[in-house]
């Protein structure tokens, strides 16, 4: 059962992974490989905040929240926009990530930094298994925004209007929907929550240079088991491929952990190329 | 002076500099950058394997990098346990840098975009867990230390041999990778980047030829990872080190810094790199947010990196200078053409009971039609008829659900689409679809790539056939370029052409592959009168050389113009075929195509509808 | 016949249009008058199809400009156009087939309503209007019927309270007494003192219950009167089979 906790907060950071990459998929129809990389910028600004400044955490939510979003929306403004054709737009993202990552190391070194939990420190059992109460936050939160994403974008105007952007982007802009200000807000919406997360993942995850590029692949491969788009399908594999690495690494050995997910990674791909949502989804002529 | 320096072939200067560079120990130069320059053919050789899959085939794969590792461990356990001669290193090291290459290649078969990126990305975040993994033979994360010198003829290397070692192994590397990327099968790449439905519908097999280029790209990675081996005597998967995300970043950057397409643009980027304020190999904080603006910029502003630029500027600079009244942009877009010579081998082409079905909806039913050759056979209906539906399943892009379609008695049902097309299919499409970095003639030569084809051993060691096959392909080129009148286009850049050259080049690519079936894809939309009237004049030429010429069309006086039969294609069903005479005023026809029924036609009195139309002021 | 025109709703004023640098409209002029209905006419590829994007804004005029209301709106993004009261049917009833019937009116609103409960409301008034779409209003929008979805892209534009309506063959592969069904509704529209510009291939049927009528070929301006002034449909026949165009006489058969 431990494993399973452990898994499933592993998985709760992949989830809100692909949670950024669906929210700017839904609204835009790209897909950000920038965004594990402000979810770091994110932790680091709460280790500034927290330890470097020793601030309380509001402030340092709101500061973290308005940095980041601002980098997203200067992301879409620098990176995305001016570059039409995907294989321009691969390069430019790759760049935009690596910026974010390079401007890190040189704030704050390529040192690997502890982020302190506001949450205790003694694990907790539960369900028969022992868990770190700010890991269980971690899952929690990740739950809770894939729920109120999923519950957004199905029953308010804006959601609406975001998935039919998604669907058809003319026809969106026909019925009077502004097409250009609906990326910049999916793209602000998710750098804000990407800022909001910081001092929740910092105690999971460090504060980590390296790290975004293997969170960036793997929230990755959730999106490829649940569907470009689909929030709550691509949450079920973030969990599940956390659940996997785990086990993987208790019963194999750590080394294999990775592997495991890149061999998942390669079967989705092969044989569900729209994911499990869409598989599900009959084609329409 | 200058003018005898510019009719020095332009190869003789690398293989010059290439000369200089490897004396340079014996001329003064020092340890550390020896070094350094060796690390700069290291990068340049992983930039140039990253220009073949992703400048020239157009797939975002990075696992350059992955491969890189590969070959240092190969070359470091070979050196340390079996012998430390050189060629045994290198010949064991690009072995196995194929063999990864084609199994790591595999999957980019099937994937493109954002899943092959994130796909090899991933094959450099397993380094080191595989390095883990196989710790008998990489010694985990201790790495391998103390590598002996390479050896040569028993003889180790010192550090200058090395150096020239290293010049040599990559003077030789880019000459092949030149040769190769100039002859047919870099174009036949950039057509495959453009579009893999243009490279099929070419002849050009699009799986073997992907495979071949992530084959070959790894090979460079493999011969850069024994360089680094037996460089710094010590191979680890130290993070940061070389076999990480940041050096497969620099190496995105080197690539799109020098242009991603451009030879010397690899070692121009990668000496950038390596060699300029940032010190790639001290793995300093900064190498990231240089990557990074780096790549940024020139993905937005200047995609075709520095040899872009320099090629630009450089044209600039020879059009000033070319005599007065040549060499303006605005060229005369109409020249005079000349008729087509020589024979087609035309064959008969029988459509028959074919129909399709996508989900729900009948595309097609129960179609059937025969085209014969030396004439034209027209097929016209209004949108959603099935005409576009039909031309693709004769070109195999859609299988047949029933029925049978044939050419000379022989089913192409099931065949691939560039099977098809190398039966002798050649078709246009309805936007034409033409590769970035060619010029015209470049661009109608690729139609030749699979009916006379040279295998990529003989372009690259540029044998007799590779320089036969070169001189055949101008010739038929500059016949098909005359033939469409573009002839004076011949060296201009084809993909920035105005929509009428466009659809001209397409054609004469066309006629340069002597295709036996021609199938024309709406060629007269958005052309103006004088355009479309040479076209049919292309179209009955074809036709009367004994091509099956098929033209798919709405512009329906054309269509009366050239056809000897026509189809007429509504809800996809033929519900009248005949001559010209015949169709115009077939009831059918009015009521599908033009929604006017027979009943509301009043004649003009005294005249029909043909010698009325005829009659109109010009 | 009129001696005072109305000023138009909506007028083309010699634009010019394409995709890319394949030009489609060579210098097309097309008006549209309130409680009228002006149909266009063309074979396929003539242009019909550009021009109604070309007024709506998905396409840019290269030259020329569109006026609505009698301001120049050339330069405004679709989204603004929609807001002054135009509203675009594109062909093959570019619904969004993932969500339902209600969410699809919800849409079409957007652009002039604000605020869930007032565009049920006027969800209310279409279900009323096309009792069909109010019995499945929970369904989503591709699992309807050909004439179905074209209702409801017709409601749906209408929900944006339109002063004038753009309409993209809306009898595209629908049975006959469907064709008849949604031509009714058209010429009902023009009683709630909307302009309606009309695209059609089924010229006939079309003619009938037009007010005026332009026929485009090879994206230029062929014939453009009121529809009293057509004579019979022969001569726009006679447009589609290119008889304005001067032709050289075919070319010979090279000997072989």
């Amino acid at each position: 059962m431990t494993t399973i906790w452990a898994g499933l907060s592993v998985g709760g950071v992949y989830a809100v992974v692909a949670l950024g990459y669906n929210i700017v998929y839904i609204g835009s129809s790209t897909l950000n490989f920038a965004h594990a990389n402000l979810m770091m910028l994110g932790v680091f600004l709460a280790y500034w905040g927290l330890v470097q400044l020793s601030w309380k955490i509001i402030p340092v939510l709101v500061v973290a929240v308005a940095i980041v979003a601002f980098a997203s929306m200067g992301e879409e403004r620098v990176a995305i926009r001016p570059v039409r054709h995907i294989q321009g737009q691969l390069v430019t993202m790759v760049g935009a990530a690596t910026l974010i990552t390079g401007i890190i190391e040189i704030v704050w070194g390529q040192q690997a930094l502890t982020v302190p939990s506001f949450f205790s420190d003694t694990p907790h059992h539960v369900l028969g298994g022992a868990v770190l109460p700010g890991d269980l936050a971690v899952i929690g939160l990740a739950v809770v925004l894939t729920a109120a994403i999923a519950l957004v974008s199905r029953l308010s105007m804006v959601g609406l209007r975001a998935l039919a952007v998604s669907e058809d982007r003319d026809a969106a802009q026909l019925r009077g929907i502004n097409v250009r200000r609906m990326q910049v807000g999916v793209f602000a919406l998710a750098g804000a929550i990407a800022g909001l997360l910081g001092p929740f993942l910092g105690p999971l995850t460090f504060a980590s240079y390296t790290l975004p590029a293997s969170l960036a692949v793997i929230g990755f491969v959730a999106l490829a088991i649940g569907g470009y788009g689909s929030i709550v399908a691509t949450t079920v594999g973030a969990f599940g491929i956390g659940l996997v690495q785990q086990y993987t690494s208790r019963y194999i050995g750590a080394n294999y952990e990775n592997l495991m997910v890149f061999a998942i990674l390669v079967v989705v791909l092969m044989a569900l190329p729209n994911g499990l949502a869409g598989a599900r989804r009959e084609r329409v002529v | 002076m200058l003018a005898r320096i510019r009719r020095v072939p332009f190869t003789v200067i690398p293989l010059v500099l290439a000369a200089l560079l490897a004396l340079l120990p014996w001329l003064g130069l020092g340890i550390y950058w020896n070094q350094e320059i060796v690390l700069t053919i290291g990068l340049a050789l992983l930039v140039s394997g990253l220009n073949l899959s992703f400048g020239y085939a157009g797939e975002l794969a990075l696992g350059q990098v992955a491969i890189y590792a590969v070959g240092a461990y190969v070359s470091g356990y070979i050196a340390l346990n079996l012998t430390s001669d050189l060629f045994v290193s290198l010949l064991a090291a690009i072995a196995a840098a194929l063999v990864i290459g084609l199994i790591s290649g595999y999957p980019g078969l099937r994937l493109g975009g954002w899943a092959l990126a994130m796909t090899s990305f991933f094959l450099v975040l397993l380094v080191p867990d595989l390095v883990n993994i196989f710790q008998k033979y990489t010694n985990g994360t201790i790495g391998l230390v103390g590598i002996p010198p390479l050896t040569l003829f028993g003889q180790p290397l010192d550090s200058n041999q090395y150096y020239l070692f290293a010049v040599i192994i990559g003077t030789l590397w880019f000459a092949v990778f030149r040769n190769l990327v100039t002859s047919r099968h870099g174009k036949a790449l950039l057509v495959l980047r453009r579009s893999p439905v243009l490279a099929s519908s070419l002849g050009i097999g699009v799986r073997p030829l992907k495979l071949k280029a992530y084959a070959l790209g790894a090979v460079p990675c493999g011969i850069a990872g024994v360089l680094f081996a037996n460089l710094e005597h010590f191979v680890s998967p130290a993070n940061p080190g070389p076999f990480t995300i940041t050096t497969a970043i620099a190496v995105l950057a080197a690539s799109v810094l020098g242009g991603s397409t451009s030879v010397y643009g690899a070692l121009a980027g990668a000496a950038v790199l390596q060699l300029g304020p940032l010190r790639l190999s001290s793995f300093n904080q900064y190498t990231d947010a240089v990557d990074g603006a780096f790549l940024i910029l020139f993905g937005v502003l200047l995609s075709d990196g520095l040899s872009g630029l320099s090629s630009r500027l450089a044209a600039r600079w020879q059009r000033r200078r070319a005599a007065p009244g040549v060499g303006s942009t605005a060229l005369e877009s109409r020249a005079g053409r000349e008729q087509l010579a020589g024979r087609l081998s035309g064959a008969p082409l029988e459509v028959d009971s074919v129909s399709k079905r996508f989900g729900g909806v009948t595309a097609l039913s129960e179609v059937s039609l025969r085209a014969e050759p030396g004439k034209v056979t027209a097929l016209i209906g209004p949108n959603g008829s099935g005409k576009t539906t039909l031309l693709n399943m004769v070109c195999g892009f859609y299988k047949l659900d029933q029925g049978k379609i044939g050419l000379d008695g022989v089913s192409l049902a099931g065949r691939s689409p560039h099977k098809v097309a190398a039966a002798g299919v050649a078709r246009t499409f309805q936007t034409p679809i033409i590769p970035k970095g060619l010029t015209v003639a470049e661009t109608v030569a690729t139609g030749r790539y699979a009916t006379a084809y040279t295998a990529m051993p003989t372009s690259v060691l540029r044998l007799p056939a590779h320089w036969r096959g070169q001189r055949a392909d101008r010739q038929a080129a500059s016949r098909a370029l005359a033939v469409t009148g573009i002839s004076h286009l011949a060296t201009e850049d084809a993909e920035s052409q105005p929509l009428g050259i466009r659809r001209l080049i397409e054609v004469a690519r066309l006629v340069a592959a002597e295709p036996r079936v021609v199938l024309f894809d709406e060629i007269a939309a958005g052309l103006d009168d004088d355009e479309v009237r040479d076209l049919g004049e292309i179209v009955r030429e074809l036709a009367s050389a004994g091509g099956t010429v098929i033209l798919v069309e709405h512009n329906f006086g054309l269509v009366l113009d050239v056809a000897d039969e026509i189809y007429v294609l509504a809800n996809g069903r033929v519900v009248a075929f005949g001559p010209p005479a015949e169709i115009r005023a077939h009831p059918a026809v009015l009521r599908e195509y033009l929604g006017v029924s027979a009943e509301a036609l009043e004649p003009v009195p005294g005249q029909t509808a043909t010698e009325a139309h005829h009659d109109q002021p010009a | 016949m009129t001696s005072l025109r109305d000023e138009p709703v909506l007028e083309t004023v010699r634009i010019c249009s394409g995709y890319g640098d394949i030009q489609v409209l060579r210098e097309v002029s097309v008006r549209v008058w309130p409680g009228r209905l002006s149909v266009l006419l063309g074979s396929n590829g003539a242009g019909k199809t550009t021009t109604l994007r070309t007024v709506s804004g998905l396409n840019r005029a290269t030259a020329g400009s569109v006026r609505l209301f009698g301001r120049d709106v050339t330069k405004l993004a679709p989204s603004d156009r929609v807001r002054l009261g135009l509203a675009y049917v594109m062909e093959g009833k570019r619904l969004f087939h993932r969500r339902t019937v209600e969410e699809n009116l919800l849409l079409g609103g957007y652009g002039k309503a604000r605020g869930r409960r007032a565009l049920r409301r006027q969800a209310g008034a279409m279900y009323e209007r096309f009792p069909v779409l109010g019995e499945r209003r929970r369904s989503r929008a591709g699992e309807l019927s050909g004439g179905q979805q074209q209702m409801l892209a017709i409601a749906q534009a209408l929900m944006a309270q339109p002063r004038v309506l753009l309409l993209d063959e809306p009898s595209g592969g629908l049975a006959p007494i469907i064709v008849k069904q949604v031509l009714a509704i058209v010429d009902e529209l023009k009683a709630d003192g909307l302009g309606v510009l009309l695209v059609e291939q089924a010229a006939e049927e079309a003619v009938r219950i037009a007010d005026h009528v332009t026929v485009l070929d090879v994206g230029r301006v062929v014939i453009d009167k009121p529809a009293a002034e057509i004579e019979s449909v022969a001569e726009i026949q006679h447009a589609y089979l290119g008889g304005y165009r001067s032709k050289p006489p075919r070319s010979s058969l090279p000997l072989l």
